[in-house]
């Protein structure tokens, strides 16, 4: 039931499959990306399921690296994996910035921000996730996959 | 990311494999395509066949650079992009901006 589920990753039944802390780098978060993959792999994921989370945790930790830490690499991002019996998946990354309004972000759907070379990231993280939640101001976001 | 250039008659074929998403693989093609621009190359095939994921990052790339050459009389047509690339360029709305082919040489000649 995702409403059990819905109760947050402290949720007993969710086992720690991940649970890394990176400089705030693209090549650092390159390297979580690769390894979050891996563990889906390991977890018998299936491969669209595991496209789709793998591009969504880049596009969490691209967010967290750039306007949660200001690209200073000297800040850290945090990425967590859990899972529970049923194969279902939740992604918590937290970064250490000032946090943002998800509810203010452009829909890049629109005809004027077509050609825009940024702004898709948090759209397409709630198109390719099953469910999204921001806390603490926007610093973490809780990602699941059913 | 590996990217490999080729110069055609008709176009320049740009081959990519790996991921494209921020950092080196973003950087990279952008200089790609930079140099490709600064020489006066705006016709350009971008092979995508080994490409399993493009993030916001590398999609932001793909739309500026899309612009900046039909600006010049340009374009730039895509070969095989996988079925989970088409998936994420159509979710975010600009699967409709590019031409796709299923080969480079097709690619090329649309440009003749």
């Amino acid at each position: 039931m995702p409403g059990e589920f819905r109760d947050g990753p402290e949720n007993a039944a969710l086992s720690e499959r991940f649970d890394l802390s990176v400089s705030a780098t693209s090549d650092a978060i390159a390297t979580v990306g690769d390894a979050i993959s891996e563990t889906l792999l390991q977890l018998e994921v299936p491969e669209q399921k595991r496209l789709e989370i793998a591009l969504a945790v880049q596009e969490a930790l691209a967010n967290a690296v750039v306007h949660g830490c200001g690209n200073d690499p000297s800040k850290q991002v945090r990425c967590r994996l859990k899972s529970d019996p049923q194969g279902r998946i939740v992604i918590i990354v937290t970064d250490p910035g000032p946090g943002f309004r998800p509810d203010l972000v452009a829909d890049p759907q629109q005809r004027e921000n077509q050609y825009a070379d940024h702004g898709r990231g948090v759209y397409l993280i709630r198109q390719l996730m099953d469910e999204v939640h921001f806390e603490h101001s926007g610093r973490e976001i809780m990602m699941w996959k059913y | 990311m590996d990217i490999n250039v080729r110069k055609r008659s008709q176009a320049q074929v740009i081959q990519l494999r790996g991921p494209l998403r921020m950092g080196a693989a973003v950087d990279s093609l952008r200089q790609t395509f930079e140099e490709s621009l600064a020489n006066g190359d705006n016709r350009l095939v971008l092979n995508l066949a080994e490409v399993a994921m493009i993030d916001s990052s590398g999609i932001g790339l793909l739309v500026r650079f899309l612009a900046s050459t039909r600006q010049r009389g340009g374009n730039i047509k895509l070969v095989q992009p996988s079925k989970f690339a088409v998936q994420t360029l159509r979710l975010v709305g600009v699967l409709n901006l590019f031409e796709i082919f299923d080969d480079d040489d097709a690619a090329a000649e649309s440009f003749a």
